[in-house]
């Protein structure tokens, strides 16, 4: 008894494989790159190869790709990503009160009372402090990503960089570069900076109370960590399967789906050896001049997306 | 003569008067298509860049309309009620025009001040002496118009769905589909019913905004925390959507000014811009439905 969750995000795709007790057996994490179809098929390669024949009872779909995720693998449940968070964080403890989730380009804070979400906000259009300018930043300073936050643990004195925007961070750490000022104590300060703006603004008026979880991606960065517990005055819990936790959530709510209906529409592992192609081209239907994308899976077409009245949406799922 | 309206910001409100009034006076009236991508980005070219996206579609439509008339009504609304004034940006939006699209028709600038029909009145007769000599047929038209206004009722108001939600924000946010998603829609997929300010009556929407320490003078801050803050008190709605442009001056402060007034209320803000993909609208949607319903967890 399997269940399968798989977290199509800007910047990651993540896969966990959940036995009957939804314990992680299996968690994969695979750069995005881009490509939400490869990554999938790249995580089904290796699951097949490892598991080569279980059977998976359910499936679930989350992150912003979750809708081309759930075409592609017959997911159950295609949930947004704060559900499946707060599904996740709560399976491993119900007392959770706050998830801070910044993953590669969104960051939320999620308030938990009483086993329910009483309150969540996300970072508006813009995407400043999330995962992706850490990684532009630590490519910039040739840092690995990995070890941005050893840096900012090293350092003792943070600089102060500007942080409500990340066009604006950027110029005031090259400034702060160019005067002199160590890596360790910039990276520091772009910690302090990036927590500063996510609890002014992500968190603004919200009350954070412990239990509090940090996941996503940028969980693995201790300098963000410890800038949080330094700004909040108590601990924050990074839990053992972080960077997974979407896919967790997205998984159990798959099994509980798929448990309701008494079966699944998942597709098999197989998928690794169909051949996807994808084109999209501008619907003249009318003046909306949609940019539709239609996915085809050897040679035949499974979905189409990116339309606003449906109709092709709709037309392929007929099929 | 051909008139051209322009189907963005307040057409939405005020165009049975406007389309009326050219009519009654004789003139061809040709109005630009519903906001598409072509229109956004022919706005996004001509207009200033730190404009909101509503300003941007505006001259998106006057830039797709202004070779099909000879003449371009720009409404520089300054005034729908008496002492109350619109944005800032219409104040100076014939301005904003003429400067950034070339070879503009002429057009009509004349500022509108509708708080009274009086003072409305004298706005109907200075345009209408450009086009005709008639006084007795600029008044017939002008009283036409406004009786067209007022049989025209916008906005939503679908409680019949398990759940609904306020719609508040900026009539253009609230009805162009383009500018919103099609939010409306999204929810009502959702199983979410939806109501506007539009169907709350002004002397209750009066009556909420006398708590503030301060009167405010713009009617968009006056109608929308009037209305978020009445269907919070008597319960009416099950959370609070507020759309947004990104940049908005009047926003800023408003949805401070509503959060602070509903406290734990469940209330969610949009912020719209140029994004064409809907993912980051959709998640923000589903999530608020999600919490509402408290169904899934």
């Amino acid at each position: 008894m399997y269940y399968l969750g798989v977290d199509v995000g800007s910047v990651s795709t993540n896969l966990v494989l959940l036995d009957k007790n939804n314990s992680v057996v299996e968690k994969i994490y695979i750069r995005t790159k881009g490509s939400p179809i490869k990554a999938v098929q790249e995580g089904f390669k290796i699951l097949r190869d490892k598991y080569d024949n279980i059977k998976v009872y359910g499936a679930g779909a989350t992150g912003s790709g979750r809708h081309i995720a759930a075409t592609l693998i017959g997911a159950d449940a295609v949930k947004n990503e704060i559900t499946s968070h707060a599904v996740a964080a709560l399976e491993i403890d119900r007392e959770v009160k706050t998830i801070i989730e910044i993953g590669g380009q969104d960051s939320k804070i999620i308030i938990l009372r009483n086993g329910v979400v009483s309150d969540f906000a996300m970072n508006t259009v813009c995407a400043a402090g999330t995962g992706s300018f850490l990684d532009r930043q630590a490519e910039r300073l040739d840092i690995p990503i990995e070890e941005f936050g050893d840096y900012a643990l090293n350092s003792n004195i943070a600089v102060r960089i500007a942080g409500r925007c990340a066009v604006f961070a950027e110029s005031d750490m090259i400034h702060k570069q160019q005067l002199g000022y160590n890596k360790a104590d910039i990276i520091k300060g772009l910690c302090d900076a990036l927590v500063r703006n996510y609890l002014n603004n992500v968190g603004k008026g919200k009350e954070i109370l412990p239990k509090v979880f940090f996941q996503g991606g940028v969980a693995a960065n201790k300098g963000i960590k410890t800038a949080f517990e330094r700004a909040l005055g108590f601990e924050v819990i990074v839990p053992k399967d972080y960077n997974v936790m979407g896919a967790i959530g997205a998984a159990i709510l798959g099994r509980e789906i798929a448990e309701k209906e008494g079966k699944t529409n998942f597709k098999g592992l197989d998928l690794a050896s169909s051949i996807f192609e994808s084109n999209s081209f501008e619907c003249t239907d009318c003046s909306n001049r949609c940019e539709v994308v239609k996915l085809h899976e050897n040679n035949r077409s499974i979905g189409c997306f990116g339309d606003r009245c449906g109709k092709w949406s709709n037309r392929v799922k007929a099929i | 003569m051909i008139v051209g309206i322009p189907k963005g910001l307040l057409y939405y409100k005020y165009y049975p008067f406007f389309m009326t009034f050219f009519k009654e006076l004789g003139l061809e009236v040709v109005i630009s298509p519903d906001t598409n991508k072509g229109i956004l980005d022919e706005g996004v070219k001509y207009c200033v860049d730190d404009a909101c996206l509503p300003l941007k579609i505006f001259h998106g439509h006057v830039a797709v309309l202004k070779d099909k008339c000879d003449i371009i009504l720009i409404p520089r609304i300054m005034q729908v009620r008496n002492r109350e004034y619109i944005c800032p940006k219409f104040c100076g939006l014939p301005e904003m025009i003429q400067n950034s699209i070339p070879q503009m028709p002429r057009i009509i600038d004349k500022p509108i001040y509708a708080g009274t029909r009086k003072k409305l009145y004298s706005w109907a007769k200075d345009i209408g002496r450009l086009i005709t000599k008639d006084k007795s047929k600029i008044k017939r038209a002008f009283n036409f118009a406004l009786i067209e206004q007022d049989k025209y009722k916008p906005g939503y108001n679908d409680n019949n769905q398990g759940l609904t939600v306020a719609l508040v924000g900026h009539p253009y946010n609230i009805f162009d589909k383009y500018i919103n998603k099609n939010i409306v829609q999204k929810l009502n997929k959702l199983g979410v019913g939806v109501i506007t300010e539009e169907f709350i009556e002004e002397t209750l929407i009066d009556e909420e905004v006398k708590g503030l320490y301060k009167r405010p003078f713009w009617t968009f801050a006056r109608n929308s925390y009037g209305f978020a803050a009445n269907v919070y008190r008597e319960k009416r709605v099950n959370g609070i959507i507020y759309i947004s442009s990104f940049a908005c001056g009047i926003d800023s402060v408003v949805i401070e000014l509503i959060k602070e007034r509903i406290g734990n209320f469940p209330f969610m803000t949009l912020k719209i811009d140029e994004h064409t993909g809907e993912a980051g609208l959709d998640t923000r949607v589903e999530a608020f439905v999600d919490m509402l319903g408290r169904g899934v967890i």
